[in-house]
């Protein structure tokens, strides 16, 4: 019990200490400063303490959630099954390579206005700019899993008689599964600064980048700075909790002690 | 008349224009040991493919019960060099994945893999991951893997080619005790002399560059052999003569 806990902490204390100094350097900027300018730590705190049960914040988070829970689940989804296609099929890979070499050139919030004059302000153009940007780090990452896969795991299945159908299932799936979970990451990165970003270049009128923009026109410095940190914090939160839990969860065998 | 499970006849094979394989024919009667000693890179691998149904040869035939192969069958179970087993399935799920594939009940698959990872010595083992195993006992699950199919013929890729001495000595005896009896027909690849000579009732030496068969030895020693007997020690000279190995 002891030995986890300092194995946590040795894991923690990076993070920890980043944390600390962002905090240290807005301290020391804030103590300098007027506060309507920069308000310090302390106050900001305070009015998260008492904005994060605001029906506005709520409303706010619950647009740009349901946009995330929308968007991104299918980027993953999209992204895995074109890098599994393009890992099976050469002629395909090089179609999607160029795809994506196109898309990235392009920065996805581009797209918003041409999203807004097809389908309206609201959810439609946000969620498809989610889509764009954060599909091809999972399709990237699966399609290099899947071309490097190895082959005598696929003649033992062949071997042992397994059809197209289950070696996909069998082997290549699980086999690729690691790569999913790290494309899934550095999609949800890409997903996230995108949703933001879209909501406040005027997707729509709602959510937690509409908010900031807001709090910004009206030169609400503490309300900024509080949408600041809870921006990152939600962030933090899925990338290091939920997606960690589920990578644990998925790849249990990776996590078991090594060879004696 | 003998049946002959397995034949080899004038066998052709090239990667692009690498000539791998020329003019083999070989023969492996049912329920023997036989196996294929020769230098590195003299195609043994691709020819034990081509018996597996993973590789077709050019010209020639490679037929099992006088049909020819022409794509893998649970039948003829591979062994590979590296063991291969899944990392992400315990040793009971690596041992029953052929189950599972032909569609078998999950209970009648744990009690067949219990039964083979007894029979390889690792009962008790049915719960870890292949991480969690020695070099010797990874290679015990693939053979255990290849067995719970119950096949006709169990082809070995040096299966025992990455083990230390004693370990590869205590398996090889293993082996023997698997197949005396069982009527299942062995075809063992294997860069170790000795190894060909303890276990098998035929050996093929091969040479390489184009990969020929250059003699094919038979011993009816009874077993188990006395691997510094007289006719073991002549044999090994000759084997070592024809890989020109020594004067
Ligand atoms: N799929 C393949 N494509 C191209 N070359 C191959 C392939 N398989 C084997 N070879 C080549 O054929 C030769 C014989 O290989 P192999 O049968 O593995 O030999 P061995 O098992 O006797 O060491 C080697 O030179 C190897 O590089
Ligand atoms: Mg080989």
């Amino acid at each position: 019990m002891q030995k986890m806990n300092s194995q946590t902490w040795k894991k923690v204390w990076p993070y920890a200490a980043a944390i600390g100094t962002l905090l240290l350097i807005w301290q020391i900027t804030a103590f300098f400063s007027p506060p309507y300018l920069l308000p310090g730590v302390p106050a900001v705190l305070e009015r998260l303490g008492a904005g994060i049960t605001e029906p506005e914040f709520l409303t706010s988070l619950k647009e740009s959630l349901f946009r995330l829970v929308v968007g991104y689940p299918s980027a993953c989804l999209l992204g895995g099954l074109l890098g599994l296609l393009a890992g099976l099929s050469r002629g395909f890979a090089v179609y999607l390579r160029s795809l994506i070499a196109i898309l990235q050139s392009i920065p996805p919030i581009t797209w918003i206005p041409f999203l807004i004059i097809l389908f309206g302000f609201g959810n439609v153009p946000i969620i498809t700019v989610i889509i764009i940007a954060s599909f091809f780090p999972m399709a990237l990452s699966v399609m290099n899993a899947t071309e490097g896969i190895n082959r005598t795991h696929l003649e033992v299945a062949k071997v042992l008689g397994a059809t197209k159908g289950q070696l996909l299932r069998k082997v290549y799936l699980p086999e690729t599964l690691p790569s999913f979970i790290t494309g899934a990451q550095v999609a949800f990165g890409n997903a996230w600064r995108s949703l933001i970003a879209s909501e406040m270049v005027g997707g729509a009128s709602s959510g937690l980048g509409f908010s900031i923009k807001f709090a910004g026109e009206v030169a609400q410095m503490t309300d900024v700075l509080m949408y600041i940190v809870i921006i990152g914090l939600i962030a933090a939160f899925f990338d290091h909790v939920i997606l960690e839990w589920l990578k644990r969860r998925m790849l249990k065998w990776r996590y078991i002690g090594g060879a004696k | 008349m003998i049946m002959q499970t397995l034949e080899i006849q004038k066998v052709h094979k090239s990667f692009g224009s690498l000539k791998v394989l020329e003019d083999v024919s070989l023969t492996i009667e049912k329920g023997k040991f036989a196996a294929i000693v020769g230098p590195s890179g003299c195609g043994k691998s691709t020819l034990l493919r081509m018996v597996a149904g993973l590789e077709r040869p050019d010209e020639g035939t490679v037929q099992a019960d006088g049909k020819t192969i022409d794509h893998p069958s649970p039948r003829r179970m591979m062994i590979f060099q590296e063991h291969a087993l899944y990392p992400w399935l315990t040793v009971g799920e690596n041992v029953e994945m052929g189950l599972e594939l032909a569609g078998i009940s999950k209970e009648e698959r744990r009690n067949r893999a219990q039964k083979v990872l007894k029979t390889v010595g690792l009962e008790g083992f049915y719960h870890y991951y292949p991480s969690q195993l020695s070099g010797g006992m990874r290679q015990r699950v693939s053979i255990a893997r290849a067995l719970v199919m119950d096949p006709d013929v169990l082809l070995l890729d040096e299966p025992y080619g990455a083990l230390d001495a004693m370990t590869r000595l205590t398996m090889q005896n293993e082996l023997l005790k698997i197949w005396e009896g069982s009527g299942k027909t062995m075809l063992l690849i294997t860069h170790d002399i000795d190894e060909a000579l303890y276990l098998a009732d035929r050996i093929f030496v091969m040479s390489a560059r184009p990969g020929k068969l250059v003699r094919t030895i038979d011993l009816d020693l009874p077993r188990p052999r006395n691997r510094h007997g007289q006719r073991i020690g002549e044999l090994r000279q000759e084997i070592m003569q024809l890989l020109g190995l020594e004067e």
